[in-house]
């Protein structure tokens, strides 16, 4: 693919005669660089789990941030340019607060996906003379979980625009066994500590250092207790029951 | 309203617009110059910035309306009778008897006109017995008129005022400024624009009884339907040289239909704080003092 | 009148355009435990003259939301318009049809957005919940809202108010031993006092009348409005809640 390296892989706004973007099939690649980030849908809730790449021993693990409240029914892991991501969830959490104020009711899950899409593909986007609002596409992938009159669901969203529904889906660098792994354990009657151990166990396997509480993060959105990041405590004995 | 623009804004010029053409017009007065006169204008705007504005005309909700037919004439009138936007009386009489053979219907501020009326109905009787003469629609015109101007307006009584005398028949209006106006058909109230107009398609000279009050039966209907100052029953009333008939209610095209419901109540619903039993009976001892024959002496 | 004299002698003078018009009519909601009726008369009038005998007041929003407006008619036409536009909107972004407490609160923001021009409107809207139980929500022109058993707004709510209060919240009424009043009405009692209350309001106050229209927004599984004559059903879809259309006259004076 980078073979064919051309005059169009400058311009985010021009097609190659081939009819691709090659600016945001690099965003894409650029996922690929990411930490792994796994998503699990269960009839109880979603299950949201990231690795947090600890560098360097003198790294404060918890100011990895990589799990991300959007409200209190909808939450959002990441991999790639973590603060591409930023901007997209403040997007979000600026939406669902709009549509709460509007409507009185929380937002569905899809339609916050949506709203994120809209935003992912605005760059190359300029009105007149006026330079464009975003020089290039965001290099950042969202798996976004939330409970809404539909049910549990578990969102992906990559640099295109582009959104689908998963009962499981993992992004990032071991994203490909990973998501082998899922197909292979997922099933439909999943509870909620399964979708945490299976989470927990697919980051181990894709993971070079050893798994412990401070090099993975795991969230969950419930009916009655909406989205919570564990704490490291529970983390711990979720790990410890794996 | 318009009655107040002229007078203001018009002066003397008023009274060009409502000579008949037969007037002879070939001596003008010297006092007017051609145009419109604005004399008064400058005093009015002096005196609002003052903080004393031009009266309002009081807004009139009824219609009333009179016609003069072959025998003579019919007055008539709505039975609606407003306190802003709420009907306050259902079916009001608005024809007012001022003699046996003359008629007043009354637009405006309902107090003026029946005050007004009645105390004109109590004069004209008078000069009826210390003139020895039947009396004639003229006086009764002639007295409202002076009592309205007197008052400037003030009181806010439009009329339609109607009768056979001696003369023949008369139909005026009279505004409550005191001018008056003598025509064939006349309309006053809020609903005068509506029953007007049915007069206009309608009237024509040397109608007989039945045409006359069918066309007034319209022009208040007209009014009726059309008019929100107006509303309910159509009252009439005929007079001719000989007879005068009052058509109380002659038509009655809003009869209110009958409640889905039965609103009583049930013996206790209305809360009480205490309750108090007295007794009306009051008894009395009654000592006699001094009985027998002492009775006074009337001889 | 026209006048050059006093025009050139006074200073500077104001005037003032008056964009709004009071058009008369009243409108009412009354909610039961399953269904909610919102009735309006449809008069329009400005002043002492009638302008039309039939304008509606009452509009079918979805199959489980009935909107009445009352006020200023341009003002009405226009804000339905676009609170269905809104609507449509929402279907379109949300694949569903908007619920009656959202739409409540869409009509606040809607009408807090012209908090300062505002539109010279009552609004009162009435429904089913997601809940299955009758609603009713009433508006200040400016985007106030509660929701409650039943209201009047309009030209003839000082009328027609204190009856429903009387009759539906049974206000200074007591009961007697042993007996209590009802939370909820059945629906033909409601209807009863609907149309008493627009003909009485008829009778007493100028700028009502003409003609009644009445839409009952009924919860599907609900049988109330079986065997009643001169009811017309005017629900759009197959799933959501049933609508039904009734109209009577009134008096025309």
């Amino acid at each position: 693919m980078f073979l064919t390296r051309s005059e169009y892989d400058r311009g985010v706004n021009t097609f190659s005669p081939e009819g691709r973007l090659f600016q945001v099939e690099y965003a894409i690649e650029a996922i690929k660089l990411g930490s792994t980030t796994v998503g699990i849908r269960t009839p109880e809730g979603v299950v949201l789990g990231v690795e947090k790449r600890v560098q360097s021993p003198l790294l404060e693990s918890s100011s990895i941030e990589k799990i991300m409240e959007i409200d209190t029914h909808l939450g959002c892991a990441m991999s790639g340019l973590v603060a591409d991501a930023r901007t997209m969830i403040d997007h979000a959490r600026v939406t669902a607060q709009n549509h709460a104020f509007t409507y009185d009711e929380p937002i569905k899950v899809e339609s916050v996906t949506q709203a994120v899409c809209d935003l992912a593909l605005r760059f190359g986007e300029s009105v007149h003379d006026e330079d464009a609002m975003m020089s290039r596409p965001f290099g950042v992938a969202l798996l976004i979980a939330g409970i809404d009159e539909l049910g549990p669901q578990l969102f992906h969203t990559d640099p295109s625009g582009t959104f689908m529904r998963y009962e499981a889906k993992a992004i990032g660098s071991g994203s490909e066994a990973a998501q082998s792994e899922l197909q292979d354990k997922w099933h439909r009657q999943m509870t909620l500590k399964e979708a945490q151990i299976l989470t927990l166990r697919v980051l181990k396997q894709v993971m070079e250092e050893k798994l412990d509480q401070h090099n993975v993060q795991l969230a969950q959105v419930t009916r009655d207790k909406g989205f919570q990041i564990l704490e490291e405590a529970n983390l711990k004995e979720v790990i410890d029951e794996m | 309203m318009e009655i107040l623009s002229y007078l203001n804004a018009c002066g003397g010029h008023r009274l060009l617009t409502r000579i008949p053409p037969s007037f002879d017009m070939s001596v003008p007065s010297v006092h007017l110059a051609s145009g419109f006169d604005f004399s008064n204008q400058i005093r009015n705007n002096f005196l609002a910035e003052r903080g004393i504005p031009l009266p309002k005309a009081t807004s009139t909700g009824t219609t009333i309306v009179g016609c003069l037919f072959k025998d003579g004439i019919v007055l008539g009138a709505d039975t609606r009778a407003t306190e802003g936007d709420i009907v306050a009386d259902k079916n009001c009489e608005k024809i007012h008897y001022i003699t046996e053979n003359i008629r007043c219907c009354g637009a405006g501020t309902a107090a003026d006109t029946e005050f007004t009326t009645a105390m004109i109905s109590s004069n004209m009787e008078l000069h009826a017995l210390w003139t020895g003469r039947k009396p004639r629609v003229v006086t009764a015109m002639t007295m409202l008129k002076q009592t309205l101007f007197k008052y400037q307006g003030q009181i806010g009584a439009a009329l339609v005022l109607g009768g056979v005398d001696s003369a023949g028949p008369h139909l005026f209006t009279i505004h409550p400024h005191g001018s008056t106006d003598k025509l064939p058909f006349v309309t006053m109230g809020s609903g005068s624009l509506a029953a007007m107009a049915v007069f206009e398609s309608g009237w024509k000279p040397n109608m007989d009884r039945a045409e006359a009050l069918q066309l007034v039966k319209d022009a208040i209907f007209a009014g009726i339907f059309n008019d929100l100052g107006s509303g309910s029953n159509v009252d009439a009333c005929i007079i001719t040289a000989t007879s005068t008939e009052m058509l109380r209610n002659v038509e009655m095209p809003n009869q209110r239909a009958e409640k889905e419901n039965k609103y009583e109540f049930k013996r206790g619903t209305t809360a009480w704080k205490k309750e108090e039993v007295r007794s009306l009976i009051t008894s009395e001892q009654v000592t006699l003092i001094g009985v027998g024959d002492e009775s006074m002496d009337t001889s | 009148m026209f006048d050059v004299q006093s025009v050139a002698h006074q200073g500077p003078q104001s005037r003032q355009f008056n964009p709004y018009t009071e058009n008369g009519g009243t409108i009412l909601a009354i909610a039961g435990a399953d269904f909610s009726v919102i009735a309006g008369d449809t008069r329009q009038s400005e002043g002492y003259s009638i302008q039309t005998r039939y304008a509606p007041k009452v509009f079918q929003l979805t199959d489980k939301a009935v909107l009445a407006v009352n006020g200023f008619s341009a003002d009405g036409k226009m804000f339905v318009k676009k609170v269905k536009q809104r609507l449509e909107w929402y279907r379109h972004a949300h694949a569903k049809d908007m619920p009656i407490r959202s739409i409540a609160r869409l009509i606040q923001t809607m009408l807090y957005s012209r908090r300062f021009f505002p539109y010279y409107v009552y609004n009162i809207l009435g429904g089913i919940e997601d809940d299955g139980t009758g609603s009713v929500y009433s508006f200040d022109p400016v985007g106030s809202y509660e929701r409650e058993a039943c209201r009047a707004a309009g030209a003839a709510q000082s009328l027609v108010q204190p009856f429903l209060d009387n009759q539906v919240y049974y206000k200074n009424q007591t009961a007697g031993q042993d007996e209590s009043f009802p939370t909820h009405l059945p629906l033909p009692s409601v209807l009863k006092l609907v149309v008493d209350a627009f003909t009485s309001a008829t009778e007493r106050h100028i700028e009502v009348g003409d003609g009644l229209e009445i839409y009952v927004v009924l919860k599907r599984d609900s049988t109330a409005i079986q065997s009643m004559e001169g009811v017309q059903e005017v629900t759009t879809s197959e799933e959501g809640q049933r609508v039904f259309y009734i109209r009577r006259e009134l008096k025309k004076d």
